[in-house]
């Protein structure tokens, strides 16, 4: 017993508050990042079209990841005790799908100063659901309520004032901008109800990686139909995913980078819950900012006064994140937390102790052996020659990037991936 | 699964919330095309 003691790894003792922290302030980076490959996508396609690409990438790693860090047998035996959030994992994938097309109809309708803040109200959706269904800050206290509440505001109100100061409004007509208007509160409302199924899976004591691998089928059959629906049936749609095969590398990586940002979104929602994690991984539009103002170019010549702005913006997001940070449970609300999870284990006659372990970041399951399978090196070869194919195919883009920033803002999203995953796995062990 | 487990998440409104968001989020995104 105490050979086994002495030789198993040490585990890190870093409280689960801090570690959901970092893991919502990694998803923004990495979520802000993958907007980055998309910027090299100059020629004419179709945004929906570039959408489909990063869902597709989304779907490749949305496999490869989980089976890379826990192996297929963990997660169908994940799987096998929880079936019921199957059904969820679908949902909230779809609802992924549809929001991001409405997304793309707001951009297009409205522009992105008004577009991108409605579409981060979906923080302040999923926080209301975090309440109302979850408990969450139930038995808080007055000050923990307003530095929550107010950190989530203060970073949709950066958002509007970011997306004020980056973009120049076009002119549209006011039917046009309506219909732009309604779709942006449409994905807002259809990002923010996701978290739903998210939280719904964590508390039940689901591993993230076993749910994302369910929710890219939700996702990925929710985006084809609509191709499917868009481009008017299955030739013109392959048409013009063939048309564009040679910039499809770039929305692929988007969609890798997408998952990695989410994968962290996920623990963040798991440990600190939806209304501290959502707030805090929507501040991914500074990283989409600094790369597009610092590699790209994209604001030389801007006026002082939207100079100005970006700081003043980039300030009260930071503020926000600040503000939520500090926010951690009392135990009060710790106890309601609990309460939403007796809920679902009496519901769905699942073993509390065992749930109780993985919501505190245990990992009972990873107890059993999991061998290894040959088709996971499948898996992993498949992946990697899928994106061999499609780099081998990319037509150089002939846009300016500034290389010693692009170095620096790589290197600094590569760092939060190697920091905050190394502390999930000391934490949780990925649980 | 179960066919006490289906009524489980029939009967649950974690299910239809979702449910009802994304029908009225796939209802608009067809009137906006």
């Amino acid at each position: 017993m105490s050979d086994q003691a002495s030789i198993a790894p040490v585990r890190s003792t870093i409280s689960l508050h801090k570690l959901g922290v970092f893991c919502g302030l990694a998803a923004a980076v990495w979520l802000g990042s993958a907007e980055a490959p998309t910027k090299l996508v100059t020629e004419g396609f179709s945004p929906f079209l570039i959408s489909m690409g990063m869902v597709m990438g989304a779907f490749v790693a949305r496999w490869t990841v989980p089976t890379l860090l826990k192996g297929t047998g963990f997660l169908f035996s994940d799987l096998r005790q929880k079936p019921h959030l199957i059904v969820w994992a679908l949902l909230a994938g779809m609802l992924w799908a549809v929001g991001n097309t409405l997304t793309i109809f707001a951009v297009r309708n409205v522009g992105l100063s008004i577009a991108f803040p409605l579409w981060n109200t979906n923080s302040l959706v999923g926080l209301l659901w975090g309440c109302l269904l979850f408990k969450e800050l139930h038995g808080s206290r007055p000050r923990d309520w307003a530095k929550v509440v107010g950190g989530a505001s203060a970073i949709v109100f950066g958002a509007a004032v970011l997306a004020v100061a980056t973009t120049q409004q076009s002119a549209s007509a006011p039917g046009r901008a309506a219909v732009g208007i309604v779709a942006a509160v449409g994905a807002g409302a259809m990002f923010g109800t996701m978290y739903i199924p998210y939280r719904k899976a964590y508390i039940s004591g689901m591993n993230p990686l076993s749910f994302v691998t369910i929710f890219t089928f939700g996702e990925m059959g929710a985006i084809l139909i609509l191709g499917l629906n868009f481009f008017g049936g299955a030739a013109p749609l392959a048409a013009e995913l063939a048309r564009a095969r040679s910039m499809l590398f770039w929305p692929f990586v988007g969609g890798f980078c997408w998952v990695i940002g989410d994968l962290f979104q996920q623990y963040a929602a798991k440990y600190i819950g939806i209304g501290r994690g959502i707030p805090l991984s929507n501040t991914n539009q500074l990283w989409g900012l600094a790369w597009g103002a610092l590699v790209f170019g994209e604001f030389t010549g801007l006026a002082a006064g939207s100079r100005i702005l970006i700081i003043a913006g980039s300030s009260i997001m930071i503020a926000g994140a600040v503000s939520i940070s500090l926010a951690e449970p009392p135990p009060k609300e710790m106890e309601n937390w609990h309460a939403a999870m007796h809920r679902e284990c009496d519901r769905y006659g699942l073993d509390a102790g065992n749930v109780a372990a993985v919501v505190a970041g245990e990992d009972p399951l990873a107890d059993h052996k999991h061998p290894r399978r040959w088709w996971e090196v499948l898996i992993m070869c498949l992946a990697a020659a899928v994106f061999v194919w499609l780099a081998a195919g990319t037509r150089a883009q002939h846009i300016y990037v500034n290389v010693p920033w692009m170095i620096v803002l790589i290197a600094g999203t590569i760092v939060p991936l190697g920091l905050c995953g190394s502390l999930l796995w000391k934490r949780t062990r990925f649980s | 699964m179960k066919r006490s487990q289906w009524i489980c998440i029939l009967t649950d409104v974690h299910f239809w919330v979702p449910v009802v968001v994304l029908a009225l989020g796939t209802a608009l995104l067809m009137t906006l095309r």
